[in-house]
């Protein structure tokens, strides 16, 4: 993806995503991957959120120390869901002190828990996108200029 | 937040142990560094569920250094744990909890897994992905979506590559796209479209999905990552992308 941009394969116009916006780690990119790999994917993310996204702020704790969603490890299809919304509360906490009304997350199974929880939470207003989906919201047409 | 209770917080588990039972040896061929913990108490202290049913991670370490496997093969906590690492990052001694609870979860008898985990494994392993979806059901969907794509303005060029030989890119796919959340399959295809990729999907073994990672499979596991080598070698394809 970075080097679809820095190539500019493809145009990307960030004003299109204009909510305030806030990033999610997920564990399996950024510490499991650190351990396993020895690189986790920190700057990656945040390099292309710079890109299509106009404003966003960070949660914290982040990086290594990214508050975990609740919804990996199968739970979000366990049937513990009583405990996956428990678990999920520290993280939705988390989100809810940045005041971004957007979350956007690279993980199929912390974006499942996020949709999930967020009514319970009290925090239905809240929108979640993956990365990608940032991205494909902020491409420019080829031919196009806006 | 009154959804956000747990009522079984700080359960009361204290049981008495009978000494004779406790084996040691029992767990100590297992790689996590379990024997070494400090009881210092970090991973509990990071860990959100620490507290229910009155276990925490700290517990649970003790528990496998002291051979108490019965007590945590019957456990729910393992499964409730996401096994996100949290505790490990903080560890003084670098144990690797996450392993050990999945070292716990492939201790249960197969048909005691909890919820559908167990049945998804299966699913996969006889039809090669978690839903049991049929060749050309899958094919029928996926080619829908790449229409609905190519009707809008912009992408009416669209198609979806599939057992492209010699492609760049396997895009492997998490099976609730092809299920509930079809529309969430659009924004990488788009973005492959947009930026000229050569790229493809497979019309087997496509799961993104290894649920015998979390059930603690390590033979389910395995076969489904021999399968996604496998279409890699068969369409002489460059790199895999696999986003779960």
């Amino acid at each position: 993806m970075i080097t679809y941009i820095k190539d500019k394969r493809i145009k990307l116009d960030k004003t299109r995503n204009d909510a305030l916006t806030t990033y999610h780690d997920p564990c399996n990119h950024c510490r499991k991957a650190e351990r396993l790999f020895g690189h986790g994917y920190y700057e990656e993310p945040r390099w292309i959120l710079d890109q299509c996204v106009q404003q966003w702020v960070e949660m914290y704790p982040n990086r290594q120390h990214q508050i975990c969603c609740g919804g990996g490890g199968g739970t979000l299809i366990n049937g513990y869901n009583e405990e996956r919304i428990f678990y999920g509360r520290t993280k939705m906490e988390q989100i809810k002190a940045t005041g971004a009304s957007m979350v956007v997350v690279p993980c199929h199974s912390c974006h499942g828990q996020f949709e999930s929880i967020k009514s319970a939470c009290g925090m239905q207003e809240l929108k979640v996108k993956y990365l990608w989906e940032v991205v494909a919201d902020a491409l420019v047409l080829p031919g196009c200029d806006s | 937040m009154t959804d956000t209770k747990a009522p079984y917080l700080m359960t009361d588990t204290e049981k008495t142990i009978d000494i004779s039972k406790l084996d040691q040896d029992r767990f100590r061929s297992w790689p996590y560094s379990q024997d070494v913990c400090l009881t210092c108490g970090l991973c509990s202290s990071a860990c959100p569920v620490s507290g229910i049913d009155g276990f925490d991670p700290r517990k649970i370490i003790r528990m496998v250094s002291l051979g108490l496997e019965a007590e945590l093969v019957e456990a729910r906590w393992p499964w409730i744990c996401t096994m996100c690492a949290k505790c490990a990052v903080l560890c003084p001694m670098e144990i690797d909890i996450p392993n050990v609870m999945r070292g716990i979860r492939s201790l249960r008898p197969r048909n005691e897994v909890p919820g559908i985990l167990h049945k998804g494994v299966e699913a996969a392993i006889k039809t090669g992905n978690i839903l049991g979806l049929p060749k050309e059901d899958f094919l029928f969907i996926v080619e829908d979506v790449a229409g609905e794509i190519a009707a809008e303005p912009g992408f009416e060029a669209f198609t979806v590559p599939i057992d492209k030989q010699g492609a760049n890119i396997l895009s492997t796919i998490h099976n609730k796209l092809v299920n509930t959340h079809t529309e969430d399959l659009k924004h990488l295809w788009k973005i492959f479209f947009v930026a000229g990729e050569n790229w493809t999907i497979t019309s087997e073994a496509w799961e993104g999905c290894n649920w015998g990672f979390f059930t603690g499979d390590d033979r389910a596991m395995k076969l489904m990552i021999d399968r996604l080598a496998e279409q890699l070698t068969r369409f002489e394809i460059k790199n895999l992308m696999w986003p779960e």
